[in-house]
């Protein structure tokens, strides 16, 4: 129904008078959209980001960016597999979008939100109420997956066998067996949204709706709380080959010990990327490093190894608005950041 | 950089049948070029056609620490960070609530969640009342009298419906348990839509308005159940640090019978007034710039709620006056 769209607007030279403008800064390109960014995500060789006015945009190390008008309203949720993304949006629709910009429906709910989608290794899924929608490899027709409440996250395990899917009262974990889903649940009062499988497969972590994090060590359902944040846990991404667990939702990055036989059962966290009195809402793992990238409320964003002893690096000084997306493309080369106002900073890593 | 404007949120009860789905329909008719979102959470009555109607399911959880007062609607908080993200500013987001449900979870999720607290506000709490009805479902239902005592604007539907007589007693009792509600009268919820909305009910600001003088004290009960309000009000300076001690220690042990709560309260040694709203165990309180002059300083404090004359609040209030020797 739409394709793939001329760049509808420019780049610009960073406005600054207030902030000092950082060297990352000063080598990368700006552009105001105007319409909050929803998410960001590496795709194949580009950045995908997501925004609040239904579009989604490619950014190329190379060429100019590439705009996708895809949904008629908010762009809800965001994720990639090899050479594509998948959208969700309050138009009802769940979308999968080519680097091309060729895209292709995949379900339409009408008039209800599409929440959450997830991909992995040719799977996929989205939700839209209760209701869970799942394309077996190779399969055109969806298996449709029930729950007790409004579904808060959704996330497949690195093998692609077991789909997480969290909602009130705790999440249920399904597993495909001979072309059959089977459902095992993990309790935990309270409200759970996104979630994520530890790398090995090991572990489920959800993002609850009060300042903690919950998780369950799968073989056992042994619960892991973490708790103690002075905010809500928006953002996480798996660090190093620990792994660390990097969580948003407080001052500094929060980094939760995923080794061992306990995990960060009874272990305190590694906190780096001092914010001072910022909280950080948005974190995403340098690739191949053991080191976080941090934004802040305020803007601001730094980059931090994961030591306590080493200093931040401050990529980025605050300009208000607070950063929702931080993506760095696959090779490691370019780093997005965008923010609740619209603003994307799109910028060569290394000099 | 301007700072983010927060959406007001109005929220809309009354009992299935009352009229809410044809407020509803006005309002989102009737919009004179504002952008409203609708999250509804009711399903049957007749559809509301329009492209800003969100479904929520009733999804009411308490937080992990277990205190009631921490009981929010999950639902209500993703569908609002939903709505924050479009790229146009809403206008105003009105919720309505199935017709047997609490208005005070909803309430509360302003209090309680910080990132809705962040880019939304609670305006108001309206109640769509069936003028012919509310009289047998006072009786017949908490939910009714909890709906009344929580309104701000309580609007009696269907009064073409009912004689004189009969609207008479029925605001009789809507005052009975709710005296600082404002009535307005309509048959088939005709009421300018700037009575309804964008009252800014919940703001601090507001409360300095009311003007709980002309309430009577009104004892008898017929069962322990019911709603009815008290008023007290002092000339002598309150000490500061006593009320505290006294008034978290009531909303923590009495909070839940005190459906609503709001003061205006002279401390002693603070120059400006000192007000507070409040939701069951949960209140938003502060200083408010000074003294109009040429009127006395004086403290005012009201509750709405269940067994209000078993909590010895004149006692305890007066308890916190200083000593004036």
């Amino acid at each position: 129904m739409q394709g793939r769209y001329p760049l509808d607007y420019t780049f610009t030279e960073p406005l600054r008078q207030k902030y000092k403008t950082s060297e990352l800064e000063r080598r990368g390109a700006y552009a105001d959209t105007g319409a909050p960014v929803t998410g960001a995500v590496a795709v194949g060789g580009a950045v995908a980001a997501s925004f609040g006015d239904g579009t989604v945009r490619f950014f190329w190390p190379d060429s100019d960016p590439t705009v996708v008008n895809a949904h008629r309203g908010v762009v809800l949720c965001l994720a990639s597999d090899s050479d594509y993304v998948l959208t969700g949006g309050d138009d009802g629709r769940f979308l999968r979008i080519s680097l091309d910009g060729d895209i292709e429906e995949l379900a339409n709910f009408d008039t209800k939100w599409v929440d959450c989608v997830a991909a992995t290794r040719g799977l996929y899924a989205c939700s839209s109420g209760q209701k869970v929608l799942v394309w077996s490899m190779g399969q055109s027709q969806p298996t449709e997956l029930e729950h007790s409440g409004t579904v808060g996250g959704l996330a497949f395990n690195s093998k692609g066998e077991r789909l997480a899917v969290t909602h009130y009262g705790g999440a249920t974990v399904w597993q495909e067996n001979k072309r059959r889903w089977k459902r095992s649940r993990f309790v935990w009062k309270g409200s759970h949204g996104a979630t994520t499988f530890s790398p090995d497969g090991k572990y489920l972590v959800t993002a609850m709706q009060e300042n903690a994090l919950h998780g369950w060590r799968i073989r056992d359902k042994a619960n892991l709380s973490m708790s103690g944040y002075p905010a809500k846990i928006k953002s996480f991404a798996w660090v190093g080959e620990t792994p660390y667990l990097v969580t948003s939702g407080a001052s500094e990055a929060i980094c939760w010990p995923f080794d061992g036989k306990d995990g960060p059962m009874n272990r305190s966290p590694v906190c780096v990327a001092d914010g001072g009195k910022k909280i950080a809402s948005c974190v995403q793992a340098l690739p191949s490093e053991k080191a976080v990238f941090a934004g802040f409320k305020d803007g601001t964003v730094l980059l931090a190894e994961l030591d306590e002893k080493k200093k931040a690096i401050v990529l980025r000084e605050g300009t208000g608005a607070a950063v929702t997306a931080i993506a760095v493309t696959n090779s490691g080369s370019h780093l997005l950041i965008g923010d609740d106002k619209g603003k994307i900073l799109w910028t060569p890593l290394w000099a | 950089m301007s700072g983010t404007e927060q959406v007001p949120v109005t929220v809309l009860t009354g009992f299935l049948g009352a009229g809410k789905t044809t407020l509803l329909n006005r309002i989102l008719t009737e919009q004179h070029g504002r952008r409203y979102a609708v999250i509804v959470n009711e399903f049957g009555e007749e559809g509301i056609d329009n492209d800003l109607v969100v479904d929520a399911d009733e999804e009411v959880f308490e937080m992990n620490n277990g205190c009631i007062c921490c009981t929010v609607r999950g639902d209500l908080i993703r569908i609002l960070g939903g709505l924050m993200k479009r790229a146009d500013q809403l206008d105003a987001i009105i919720v309505e609530t199935t017709g047997l449900a609490d208005p005070a979870p909803v309430a509360q999720t302003f209090f309680v969640d910080e990132d809705v607290a962040d880019r939304t506000k609670l305006d108001a709490i309206v109640t769509v009342a069936d003028a012919v009805h509310l009289d047998n479902q006072l009786g017949e239902h908490h939910e009714a009298e909890e709906q009344i005592a929580f309104a701000d604007i309580v609007l009696l539907n269907k009064t073409d419906l009912v004689d004189g007589k009969g609207l008479e007693r029925v605001e009789a009792r809507i005052k009975k348990i709710n005296p600082y509600a404002k009535i307005i009268r309509t048959a088939h919820c005709v009421a300018p839509l700037d009575e309804i909305l964008g009252l800014d009910a919940f703001s601090l600001d507001r409360v300095l308005e009311f003007e709980p003088d002309f309430l009577e004290s009104d004892h008898d009960h017929d069962h322990d159940d019911d709603v009815t309000s008290m008023s007290i009000t002092s000339n002598t300076p309150l000490d500061f640090e006593k009320f505290q001690a006294w008034f978290s220690e009531l909303l923590q042990t009495k909070g839940q019978d005190i459906l609503r709560s709001k003061g205006i309260l002279d401390f002693d040694g603070i120059d400006e007034r000192y007000v507070f709203q409040g939701v069951h165990m949960l209140m938003d309180g502060s200083t408010m710039g000074a003294w109009p002059g040429g009127k006395s300083r004086s403290s005012r404090l009201v509750f709405i709620g269940r067994n209000l004359d078993t909590m010895g609040l004149e006692e305890g209030f007066n308890a916190c006056k200083v000593d004036t020797l």
